[in-house]
């Protein structure tokens, strides 16, 4: 019997240090691809593949399978080596804390995943996943995108059914009035965090100011505390009151609202307005394109790229990190550049001419960005927002 | 002691086990015993260990403790945080419950009625009737959602797209009969309906008609018969068949997702899945071993009542002439009737998931507005859709239903020999300790909601030593055959009861192996009934959602859950053309079931 446990114990020691030995030869790994060129990558991913690895990687944007696309054909021998698996923003760190080190066949080796505060928390601190970033484009990309990597920016704006003309919103006390009740669309905070963020991020200091004075400016009093901490938290409650929860994806709110009824409005990810059927497409606008409103008219949120600490091709990793921050793997046919919406960090690449769209840096300051070190650093305040805004949701 | 003494003793214990052992029944019923416990209890131990602890994500970011750490803030949020509580537990709670009394009272009420129809008048069309009518219960209960909100979304409601009534009628439907617990009762109570029939229709036909025409005879009303003779004999079926339907709508998952999302109507099942998406995973935890302990009162109170049915259970004999209820004029009316309603259950899903397959404009039902592209378009429409091609010629999509076909069949072979072997075993040692507890042990998963069994093998896959099991296709199998083994192992008890131990005992005396002799002696005679064993779980994990969203590495890993992600995220049309492909799939399974086995759902009701 002791003979038995001693083993069980050496056994699970060499098990143990070899989990660490894994973790530790990924970060090496990444640590040297970062200085590495391209074709030397390229070099290193194919024996990766030549040993048998396959890059399974995991995303919540149905995009980076075009993109796994053009990053095979730009790299031949790497042809049917990617493998993409959209995952549900909902679950994608319960999905990744539970595969990662389960040595499952085809578990991911890396992922493009929202919400960077549950990144930080659930996998980069616990050391689960890595961060990669090449030295090239240090200069390019401003440094706080390259600690986690954003690979995409995203921006989820308010767009309305023009059917009977403008809505005339300014003001985003408007949203909380009776008569947008059963009018605004959003998709369910609880289930896309994402649109939890954008709402916790009203309730931070700077933007709580911004409500309270846009506040006064639609009622033409100062906001006064009451039954509500802040002026945020009281549009909060207003405007969860109005939503209207029939879609359940930004897809179906996009072709819902453009073929519904007319004033319907959504805040949804501006570029499923692909998806909307050519005929419906003008009866949609986009809000911020008729005029500016008090005191935003959407939100902006990052799109991390990170690397599993159990892969077995880093260096595939790294290649493909490198090619979604270039022009080629941004700005390629029909990827993520062509599409309204999808803003790169790379300051290089910008969006083309005749896209109804406008720079990352016009958003600035009219759309509420997601700031993950205020986010994370709520710590157990963050339960009080969030129960704040569940119960009201699940009302 | 002398040593004499102790070695009598020994002596029979070492003969006991040689000829406990020495019977492959007693192996068996070991096997299993051991098996079970850990498949089964040992699952619900890890579950209820997790609602006092600390996971990743939300609760670790929330509490500041470490993993595993033991807490009691899931039962104090759930129970004692007034706002949250209501919101996330009593209010889910108390829709469960409409839902799941609603759609019991609705099933017994049509299938009850149609049942009567069918067995006690001189209705028209019965075959046909019959054979129809059974088909909801075939098509998995999700279907018959979409094609609610397929049929009646409005531009009234909702996000005002049309759906097919309004756009050829006109008619607008209002919110509380698209979306919420009105529609969720009557698709769960049509989908149960069936059952409802098949089991008070089989009570009916069996029924001693004696009874009934002694009470003819007394000049008794035909209203007075059905309520003092007819109602009173069928009610220990009907009180079972409500509970039935009440603990299925009770636990039922896809249909409140479907039809309450919109209306943010939540069920018990739907909240549990939300609040483990959301990092609420103690909470989500309470929850399952909640709907597992109401799911346990549940069959218990019918095992009572169907228990109590054999003390009822008076007469004996039986008439063989049953004597029709003339419907006369009304006849032809009912008849057409029910004709009109089971058709339009039965054939309308499909006719509305083939359309809303091709359209390219929601709503709009124009040639002008279809396109084969969502089935077999090849040209680079990631674009747009989201997708790169029509799902025909999409490899994730065969990957899905290949995955989706090899669980099955993987499954039905382990669930069809354990039944098998359970049901052999347990009837050859019948009586026994051993075979009581295995036999209870095999039927306990049934006692669980499939998204609260998913739920528990979630919490093992999750813990440190299981974590290889996480997402894994092992894993999916394993939960599926536990889950699907009740059946199998009631059915195979069942039919080893139909033969003789003689003829196995005959086998014995001339020497034939065990072996053989269930290959050669004992399969043959139950042909059938094994096969259907077999064949059964390929149709249950064809269609199964709620047991598996909780497990599988990705939403598009099988084709179930990847149709359910489709319908989440807004590929309407790869949505609708999956599900008619399930459909299509499970009506060729139950076809090719029917013919191995000469069965059928409605076998001798119909006629």
């Amino acid at each position: 019997m002791k003979r038995l446990l001693s083993l069980m114990l050496v056994l699970c020691m060499t098990m143990g240090l070899a989990a660490m030995a894994s973790a530790d030869g990924v970060a090496d790994a990444l640590a040297a691809a970062a200085a590495m060129s391209n074709e030397e990558l390229y070099e290193k991913a194919k024996e990766e593949m030549a040993a048998g690895a396959k890059l399974n990687f995991y995303s919540t944007t149905s995009f980076a399978e075009k993109a796994a696309s053009n990053f095979m054909a730009a790299y031949p021998e790497l042809a049917d080596k990617v493998v993409y698996a959209e995952i549900d923003d909902g679950e994608t760190y319960s999905k990744l804390t539970n595969q990662i080190g389960s040595g499952v066949k085809d578990s991911p080796d890396m992922a493009l995943v929202q919400n960077g505060p549950d990144l930080k928390v659930n996998l980069l601190d616990d050391g689960l996943s890595l961060n990669y970033f090449p030295d090239a484009l240090k200069d390019v990309v401003p440094e706080k995108y390259q600690d986690p990597t954003v690979a995409t920016f995203i921006n989820s704006l308010m767009i309305y059914n023009n059917k009977e003309g403008s809505v005339g919103v300014k003001n985003v006390w408007q949203l909380v009035e009776p008569e947008w009740a059963g009018k605004v669309f959003f998709k369910d905070p609880t289930n896309e965090t994402v649109n939890l963020n954008f709402l916790i991020m009203l309730t931070s200091p700077e933007w709580t100011e911004k409500m309270a004075a846009a506040y006064e400016a639609y009622y033409g009093k100062a906001w006064e505390s009451g039954e509500f901490a802040s002026a945020s938290y009281e549009w909060i409650d207003g405007f969860l009151k109005n939503v209207n929860y029939t879609f359940t994806s930004a897809s179906k709110i996009a072709t819902g609202i453009a073929s519904g009824a007319a004033g319907n409005m959504g805040i949804f990810v501006f570029s499923k307005l692909r998806k909307v059927d050519e005929n419906d497409r003008p009866n949609l606008t986009v809000l911020q394109f008729e005029n500016d409103v008090d005191c935003f008219s959407g939100f902006m949120y990052n799109v991390y790229a990170t690397v599993c600490n159990d892969t077995d091709c880093p260096y595939t990793c790294a290649l493909f990190i490198n090619y979604l921050l270039s022009e080629e793997g941004f700005a390629g046919e029909k990827s993520w550049n062509s599409s309204q919406g999808y803003y790169s960090p790379n300051t290089t690449i910008a969006k083309p001419e005749g896209l109804e769209d406008q720079a990352y840096v016009y958003w600035d300051g009219k759309l509420v960005f997601e700031d993950l070190d205020y986010i994370d650093g709520l710590g157990a305040d963050y339960n009080e927002v969030y129960r704040f805004i569940n119960v009201r949701v699940s009302k | 002691m002398t040593k004499g003494a102790a070695d009598l003793r020994r002596e029979p214990l070492k003969y006991r086990l040689r000829a406990f052992f020495g019977k492959p029944a007693n192996l068996i019923l070991l096997f299993f015993l051991i098996t079970l416990t850990v498949l089964s209890l040992m699952p619900m131990i890890t579950m209820l260990t997790n609602m006092f602890t600390v996971h990743a994500g939300t609760e670790k970011k929330m509490l500041r403790q470490g993993v595993g750490s033991w807490t009691l803030n899931h039962f104090q949020m759930l129970f004692a945080d007034r706002e949250w509580s209501q919101s996330n537990f009593w209010t889910p709670f108390l829709n469960s419950l409409i839902v799941a009394a609603g759609s019991g009272l609705l099933g017994i009420l049509i299938g009850g009625a149609v049942a009567w129809f069918i067995t006690r008048s001189d209705l028209k069309c019965k075959k046909f009737i019959s054979a129809v009518f059974v088909f909801p219960y075939m098509m998995p209960a999700w279907t018959l959602a979409l094609f609610w909100i397929n049929m009646f979304q409005n531009s009234r409601v909702g996000g005002g797209v049309v759906g097919m009534v309004e756009s050829f009628f006109g008619v607008c439907m209002p919110e509380w009969f698209v979306y919420g617990l009105f529609p969720m009762i009557v698709v769960i109570g049509l989908h149960y309906s069936p059952f409802a029939y098949l089991l008070i229709g089989g009570i009916l036909k069996n029924m001693d008609a004696t009874l009934e025409e002694s009470a003819t005879i007394l000049k008794a009303s035909r209203w007075t018969i059905i309520r003092r003779v007819t109602v009173p004999i069928v009610m220990p079926a009907i009180l079972s068949t409500f509970l039935l339907i009440f603990s299925s709508g009770f636990a039922s998952y896809t249909v409140p997702v479907f039809l309450g999302s919109a209306t943010r109507t939540f069920t018990l099942s739907t909240k549990m899945r939300a609040l483990i998406q959301a990092g609420y995973e103690g909470q989500g935890y309470i929850m399952a071993f909640f709907s597992i302990l109401l799911g346990t009162a549940i069959l218990g109170l019918n095992q009572y009542f169907t228990g109590k049915r054999k003390s009822f259970t008076t007469v004996t004999g039986k008439s063989g002439q049953v004597s029709l209820v003339k419907l006369r004029g009304a006849g032809g009316v009912i008849s057409a009737l029910l004709i009109l309603f089971t058709l339009f259950f039965a054939i309308m899903p499909l006719v509305s998931f083939a359309l809303e397959s091709v359209i390219m404009q929601p709503g709009n039902y124009s040639f002008s507005n279809m396109t084969l592209n969502f089935w077999i378009g090849t040209e680079d429409s990631a674009f747009e859709t989201g997708m790169p091609n029509g799902i025909l010629m999409n490899g994730t999509m065969w990957m899905g239903l290949l995955r989706q076909v090899g669980l099955a069949l993987t499954v039905a072979m382990i669930v069809g020999t354990c039944g098998m072997l359970v049901g052999y075993a347990c009837v050859r040692r019948r009586g026994s300790w051993l075979a009581r507890a295995v036999e209870n042990l095999a039927f306990f998963p049934y006692l669980m909601p499939a998204m609260a069994f998913g739920t528990i093998y979630l919490a093992v896959a999750t813990s440190a030593s299981f974590k290889w099991m996480y997402g894994s296709f092992f894993l999916l199998g394993l939960v599926a055959s536990v889950k699907f083994l009740p059946f199998a192992s009631r059915s195979g008890v069942n039919s080893m009861m139909q033969i003789a131990p003689e003829i196995e005992e005959a086998a014995t005396i001339f020497g034939v192996p065990w072996v053989t002799r269930m290959r050669r002696i004992l399969f043959p005679i139950q042909k059938s009934a094994i096969m259907s064993g077999y064949l059964l779980p390929v149709i249950n994990v064809m269609r199964e959602v709620a047991l598996f969203t909780l497990l599988v590495p990705y939403p598009r890993y099988l084709l179930t859950t990847m149709l359910f992600s489709f319908n989440e995220t807004g590929y309407a049309q790869y949505g609708s053309a999956v599900t008619l492909l399930i459909i299509v799939m499970i009506i060729a399974i139950n076809s090719l079931v029917n013919k191995l086995t000469g069965a059928s759902f409605d076998k001798g009701i119909g006629g």
